[in-house]
């Protein structure tokens, strides 16, 4: 089946691209590697009337040192090209929450700016027009209604990047530049709790870069999936810190695939800072958790498997932050 | 905004060979090759970058899913398709090993297995284990379990000096 019809557009600057951007009548969507768009495309889940590819524009390319043993990654930096640059050998965590997307095929094509700005998934929506005819559009196609959790008043879809909730555990910035200028934010203050509208990017911009702060002394990622290759989490956790014995400083833990934003837990690191990584605030850490996840219900598994596996991610991650000091 | 599909001319190398191509913003790099250009070896299956029997190699021989790429994206670019391995009538290393291995049954995944394992070899002179599971996940074959593929990949790994 081909794709729904529509203009492709391929600036060759970042101002150029931006431009289109400001002065685009109908709807334009940025495309990278493609994986998350021309598949949604395919399903008729997007029909935009301009496809603007970004995937090769200079200014969005490279990993680069910056200031104060930062580290600047481009937006459109492929997956695979990050995993095996030597500026990341710093950042294991990250390296390995890179090679845990889907499969080095896709990884060959899919870019950072497209892993970070990927769209929202939902067991109802991500899939064929034909299935979704069975009960009609949702809030995600301007009805005002979601099939997934039917009391809902927003758009419950789950955030699936790997990526993001290692770098937010790792404290980093993201660059978003329009034709007016350019801002910065910290990842962990990109995303929403609407599925539709799940990032703060407005439609006049694009992501162009990452920074990350100079390297945690530990951190540890655990992606649980149902096969080990090409598949998108069931949920994940990354973790980084200092740790010193049962003493840790600087903690994060942060949650992914399981709600509609990467979710930085507060408690459980309170808990930990407070009485260090013995098994009671492990235990207790765990036990936590739970509550500061919201709704746990949609794509893949049930409400009590998700809940279950919170509290196994993080016991999981803080035990192997405990050993990664040993 | 009422939108047409704009036809736009665009040039492709694959195997060596250049064409120039109208194509449609509708039709991705799969489209392109098995239609226009008429090399039907590239195969289709789910069209949705989960099986990867619509693997070719990039222009740094990596494994590219032609289903997953607009077409207009790769304007002026050049792949290789399962059609462009042999050389003079002689078989690839790859393809001589599925061969021996018994690496191929109804062979509708064949071509992306192929170019999958040669996008593997491209990267790696000497590919670990991790390393050929790694290139290999993403493409998936329902007949041969995978395991006389990995044969076939560790035996040209091991023939190179
Ligand atoms: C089979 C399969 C398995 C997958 N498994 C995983 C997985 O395990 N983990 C995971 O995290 N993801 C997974 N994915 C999802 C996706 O492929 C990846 O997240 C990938 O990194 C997306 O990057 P891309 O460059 O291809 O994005 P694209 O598809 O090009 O774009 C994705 C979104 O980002 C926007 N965008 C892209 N670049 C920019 C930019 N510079 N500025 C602003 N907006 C931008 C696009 O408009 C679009 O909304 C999988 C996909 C497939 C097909
Ligand atoms: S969560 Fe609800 S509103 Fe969002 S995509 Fe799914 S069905 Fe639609
Ligand atoms: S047809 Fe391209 S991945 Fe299945
Ligand atoms: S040989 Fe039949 S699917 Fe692989």
């Amino acid at each position: 089946m081909h794709l729904p019809a529509h203009e492709f557009v391929k600036p060759a600057t970042l101002a150029e691209g931006l431009s289109l951007l400001q002065s685009a009548a109908g709807e334009i969507k940025p495309v990278a590697g493609g994986t998350d768009v021309i598949y949604n495309m395919r399903g008729r889940l997007f029909q935009p009337d301009v496809l603007l590819s970004v995937r090769e524009l200079p200014e969005l390319q490279g990993v680069r040192s910056a200031a104060g043993g930062r580290m600047r990654l481009g937006a459109g930096s492929r997956l695979t090209d990050l995993e095996r640059s030597p500026e990341l050998a710093a950042y294991p965590m990250l390296v390995r929450a890179l090679r845990s997307v889907a499969s080095r095929h896709v990884r060959n094509m899919a870019t950072l700016g497209g892993n970070l700005c990927l769209d929202t998934r939902c067991w109802y929506t991500n899939q064929t027009a034909e299935w979704r005819q069975a009960k009609g559009p949702c809030l995600k196609n301007g009805v005002n209604v979601c099939h997934a959790i039917q009391s809902s008043e927003v758009c419950v879809a789950l955030n699936a990047s790997d990526i993001a909730p290692a770098l937010i555990a790792h404290g980093a910035r993201v660059t978003l530049a329009c034709a007016d200028g350019e801002r910065e934010l910290l990842l962990a203050d990109f995303y929403t709790d609407d599925g539709v509208a799940h990032t703060l990017r407005r439609a006049d911009e694009l992501m162009v870069a990452v920074t990350l702060p100079p390297p945690p002394a530990d951190a540890v990622f655990v992606k649980e999936t149902a096969r080990k290759g090409n598949d998108f989490s069931y949920g994940v956790i990354a973790a980084a810190g200092e740790v010193a014995g049962e003493l840790v400083t600087g903690l994060t833990l942060v949650m992914g695939s399981l709600t509609t934003r990467p979710v930085s837990l507060v408690e459980p690191v309170r808990l930990i800072a407070t009485q260090g990584l013995t098994d009671t605030a492990i235990a207790a850490a765990a036990a936590a958790t739970r509550e500061e996840l919201g709704a746990l219900t949609n794509l893949y598994t049930p409400a009590a498997y998700k809940s279950t596996l919170a509290r196994a991610l993080v016991t999981e991650a803080l035990q192997r932050l405990r050993g990664a000091a040993a | 905004m009422n939108t047409v599909a704009k036809r736009q001319v665009m040039s492709l190398t694959v195997n060596g060979d250049t064409y120039e191509v109208l194509v449609s913003p509708r039709q991705t790099l799969l489209d392109v090759i098995r239609g226009p250009i008429g090399l039907r070896g590239t195969k289709e299956g789910c069209a949705t970058g989960t099986c990867g029997v619509c693997t070719i190699n990039n222009e740094q021989g990596e494994a590219l899913l032609s289903c997953l790429t607009p077409a207009l994206e790769w304007d002026g670019k050049s792949v290789t398709t399962v059609e462009g391995l042999e050389a003079d009538g002689e078989l690839a290393p790859i393809q001589q090993a599925f061969v021996e291995f018994g690496a191929v049954q109804c062979g509708f995944c064949t071509p992306g297995v192929i170019m999958s394992a040669q996008g593997l070899l491209n990267s790696f002179h000497k590919p670990s284990e991790d390393d050929i599971n790694d290139g290999m996940a993403g493409v998936l074959c329902r007949c041969t379990g995978h395991i006389k593929v990995k044969d076939a990949i560790r035996d040209v790994v091991k023939k190179r000096a």
